[in-house]
């Protein structure tokens, strides 16, 4: 046998934690796109996607079949998650969308604490551990073995961002959301329902942010109250590489991200890697301002 | 919405009630007073919790200068308050350093890292900016919890010595109050002084407005730099007393949650106010504390009362009220001092351009212009939309950088001139769709606009202070003469916001004028005016050339162009078709043709209706 290669083996693991962030980028740069807000509760939703999943395997793991179980789970935390974050669009967001941008920003900040708060309350302070019901079989490549649940998870993020791309690029939804984050009077004049829209743009993005909160606790199958913050750093991050506001820019830089954290904790120290993709991003940004894959922002004379 | 618009006309109307009004005024000095008497009836654990309100008061104070007064998003303020803090701490442990002496140490320390995190974040927009500053912040706390042999590593430093005043040491808790609170009113006092320089109002007319606060003479990037050190000095003061009140610190305190909380005393007080500061602060650190009888839903109360503040007061608490005053009140009346200005050498060629060219992918929006413009005339640019009118102001003042071409101001090259670089150098504009400060008042958008001729940066505030009176007194006069120059001196202390359009355009003249401007380009000043709003401005236009200010005109309405132009530019599709007097233009077939239409087919009536709605 091939002595296993270190690059691989981080580079998988690069890519499976980037598939991760891609998916919760996502939320932030659509929901930014579309009302210049920076949702810092998008995390949190990540989390409560998280704790759902794991309720419902508790329920379900012992009397179904894994693969229906793990569908299962995934499906009621991405359907519940999303119905939270359209509430909370609804209730705390749109009643501010022309107050000060800072308000906003703070009204995020407090539904990030709330929804940290709510889930101790209501789970505890303790980690909880989702079941191990996932098969360690897997194939080998190079050398190192990659799980068939992690290659599953891989190509379920990219299923999940193909078909994001195409609906927003190929349906007329789609197209009005687009219409919608570039003039929001201008589509309203177009007959476009603007809060309906707003509202899609969570229910979506927090749908995302659920599916990769349940595939992180079957993948390191801990998890915690406070799990969103640090993901959401980092998807945000991502989502600004990207260009904010710029999908497929959000994807690339979720994968560019995972594999920044993936090396830089491989090959030099993993106390430092929050530190190499902050530095990694300030550099970008002073070089080219507006992300990686940013279009200019036109100003008017 | 409405509700939101009906606190706001509450607030900031004329019609607040006396005592109210009253209470308004003495605000700062009332929550001061009753801070000050807050330990003589305060036990231990109050005490211990004021402390902390005063801690965060000083650091919503700093944060305040970059958030409320600049409108630039931290969201990694705790970084300067961490590194105060350190620098104190390890001043005292390793160089044993006393915390007086260390103090300017401290602080400086901190400016330096406001300049570093602020030099590399100019040029992004607020929403980039809100991820480096979060970003620099992890960095701070990530290496201080990293190098443990400098910094002690996660358990922080302890055993920081005692800070004494002569041979008091202060160790009690009220002393330590009372030492905050000093450190308190510097920090207002600092935050004060710069709020009302010249620097407090470029701030503002950034936050209100970045393009034309740089086109009206703000250098802009300086005066941000400016609002990131600043406002880390702050921290960098609030940082050692930190340190010296519990004697040890570690990264815990400095996470990104610090720095948010921060940042929510200054949205709950209200962005800008002072006293907002110190309500919001003590809203902030002292509400969880009255929550602890719910005990384990504290937090979660908190999360909601935040939700609830910012849905019906999202302008904050204690919003910086819209002072009515008349700033000429009390102000002597000019001798007279029309002294009209040294007769300039008439004719000679002020402006000179030439083969300007600016493409827009594959657009040349303007292809080898050329023109010049004599001291002391009217010049006027006619031509149809899109034939590269505005884009030739903006390549002249330098807000948009042209392909090819030379201009020059006085027989001076612009070339790689910034826009504010050019205002000083004698050239003010306006522009199409009128770009005012809207949340400022009339008074003080002449006096941003008069930014290039002031005297007086921070650092002469602080040094000139006995000059203050007479610097004030010298910029009033002067903004009362440009205001009563268009007309709008009884307007002074409206919000600009508040005109009519019409005035709004003249207000923005007189914006431009204050620079003292040698040349005054003008984008169509006409539009969405009334014919007897036009006579007025063709008035005014021809007094500013009385006051030996060239200017040079981009207009639609050819009533007002041939009525006081000099001469004329006929510009289509990028070039420069024709010049002339405005008879031999109008004469000119190729013009009829590219633009004014024959008469017989009513081109007129069409082409003024197009021309003069306002875009």
């Amino acid at each position: 046998m091939i002595a296993a290669s270190p690059f691989v083996s981080y580079l998988i693991n690069g890519l499976t934690i980037g598939s991760f962030l891609a998916l919760v980028a996502l939320g932030y740069t659509m929901v930014y796109g579309i009302i210049r807000l920076i949702n810092f509760a998008h995390g949190d939703l990540f989390m409560v996607g998280a704790f759902l999943g794991w309720t419902v395997l508790n329920v379900v793991a012992s009397r179904l079949p894994i693969a229906l179980s793990v569908l299962m789970a995934l499906l009621v935390a991405m359907a519940l998650t999303g119905a939270l974050g359209t509430v909370i669009s609804r209730m705390v967001y749109q009643p501010l969308l022309r107050a000060p941008r800072l308000s906003i920003l703070i009204a995020a900040l407090a539904v990030s604490l709330g929804l940290q708060n709510g889930v101790l309350l209501l789970y505890g302070p303790v980690p909880k551990t989702y079941p191990h019901v996932l098969p360690a079989s897997g194939l080998s490549l190079a050398g190192v073995r990659v799980s068939y649940p992690q290659l599953g998870m891989f190509l379920l993020s990219l299923l999940l961002m193909g078909a994001l791309y195409l609906f927003v690029h190929r349906t007329a939804v789609g197209t009005a959301m687009r219409a919608l984050a570039m003039d929001q009077d201008a589509a309203r004049l177009m007959g476009i329902n603007v809060e309906r829209h707003i509202m899609l743009a969570f229910f979506l993005g927090s749908l995302l942010a659920a599916a990769a909160g349940v595939m992180e606790g079957l993948y390191y199958t801990q998890i915690s109250f406070f799990m969103g913050f640090l993901i959401g750093l980092r998807a945000f991050t991502a989502a600004v590489l990207g260009g904010i506001g710029n999908i497929p820019g959000a994807m690339v830089a979720g994968f560019l991200i995972g594999l920044l954290q993936s090396f830089s904790a491989g090959y030099l120290s993993a106390q430092w890697t929050d530190v190499f993709v902050f530095v990694v991003l300030i550099l970008v940004l002073v070089v080219k301002p507006t992300g990686l894959f940013g279009e200019r922002v036109v100003e008017r004379m | 919405m409405s509700r939101r618009r009906e606190t706001a006309l509450v607030l900031t109307g004329p019609r607040v009630g006396r005592p109210l009004a009253a209470l308004r005024r003495h605000s700062l000095a009332l929550l001061l007073l009753a801070a000050l008497l807050f330990p003589l009836v305060a036990d231990p654990y109050a005490l211990d919790v004021g402390i902390t309100v005063l801690t965060f008061a000083m650091l919503g104070i700093g944060l305040n200068i970059v958030v409320g007064y600049a409108g630039l998003l931290d969201l990694g303020y705790a970084a300067f308050f961490a590194i105060g803090a350190y620098t104190s701490a390890l001043l005292s442990l390793h160089l044993h350093v006393g915390f007086w002496e260390g103090l300017p140490l401290c602080i400086l320390a901190a400016a330096v890292s406001g300049a570093i995190i602020g030099y590399p974040t100019l040029r992004l927009r607020s929403d980039y900016l809100a991820i480096v500053t979060l970003g620099f912040g992890e960095i701070v706390r990530i290496t201080a919890t990293n190098l443990t042999g400098l910094t002690g590593g996660p358990n922080g430093l302890y055993g920081l010595p005692v800070p004494k005043i002569g041979h008091f040491e202060l160790t009690s808790q009220r002393s330590l109050y009372l030492l905050g609170f000093a450190f308190l009113l510097v920090s207002l006092g600092f935050s004060w002084a710069l709020f009302h320089s010249r620097l407090g109002r470029a701030w503002n007319s950034v936050r209100e407005d970045e393009t034309a606060a740089e086109a009206a003479g703000i250098p802009t990037v300086r005066v941000k730099l400016l609002a990131y050190v600043l406002g880390a000095v702050v921290a960098g003061l609030a940082g050692p007393f930190f340190a010296a009140r519990f004697g040890a610190i570690d990264p815990t305190s400095f996470t990104f949650l610090q720095s948010v909380t921060i940042l929510t005393v200054v949205v709950v007080g209200g962005m800008g106010s002072l006293p907002g500061m110190l309500v919001g602060a003590v809203v902030v650190q002292g509400l969880p504390e009255l929550l602890r009888a719910v005990a384990r839903w504290r937090l979660l109360a908190f999360a909601f009362a935040l939700v609830l503040l910012m849905q019906f007061r999202p302008q904050g608490l204690w919003p910086v009220p819209h002072v009515r005053r008349d700033p000429f009140a009390g102000l002597p009346e000019e001798p007279d001092a029309q002294a009209t200005p040294a007769a300039a050498p008439q004719g000679e060629v002020l402006l000179h351009v030439h083969g300007l060219v600016k493409r827009f992918g594959g657009v040349a929006a303007v292809d080898q212009a050329s023109f010049e413009v004599r001291r002391g005339e009217i010049l006027s640019i006619i031509g149809p939309n899109g034939a590269g009118k505005t884009t030739v102001f903006n390549c002249v003042t330098g807000l948009i950088r042209s392909n090819r071409g030379e201009v020059r101001l006085a027989g001076r090259s612009l070339r790689r001139l910034r826009p504010h670089q050019v205002v000083s150098l004698g050239m003010a504009r306006t522009f199409q769709g009128i770009r005012l400060f809207k949340g400022m008042s009339v008074y003080e958008n002449v006096m941003v606009g008069a930014y290039p001729t002031q005297l007086g940066g921070l650092w002469r505030g602080i040094t000139h202070l006995h000059l203050r009176r007479e610097t004030d007194l010298r910029n009033r006069l002067h903004a009362r003469r440009w205001l009563r120059f268009v007309g709008l001196e009884d307007k002074a202390a409206r919000l600009a916001s508040e005109l009519a359009y019409g005035e709004q355009r003249r207000l923005e003249i007189a914006r431009a004028l204050a620079s003292e401007p040698q040349l005054l380009l003008l984008d169509e000043p006409g539009a969405g005016t009334n014919p007897s709003e036009k006579n007025d401005l063709m008035e005014l236009i021809r007094r500013a050339r009385g006051e030996g200010v060239t200017v040079l005109l981009i207009e639609h309405d050819m009533r007002l162009v041939m009525g006081i132009s000099d001469r004329v530019v006929v510009m289509d599709q990028g070039r420069i078709l024709t010049e002339g007097t405005p008879a031999e233009v109008q004469r000119d077939e190729r013009v009829i043709e590219a633009y004014l239409g024959r008469e017989d087919e009513s081109g007129w009536e069409i082409e003024e209706e197009v021309a003069t709605r306002p875009s």
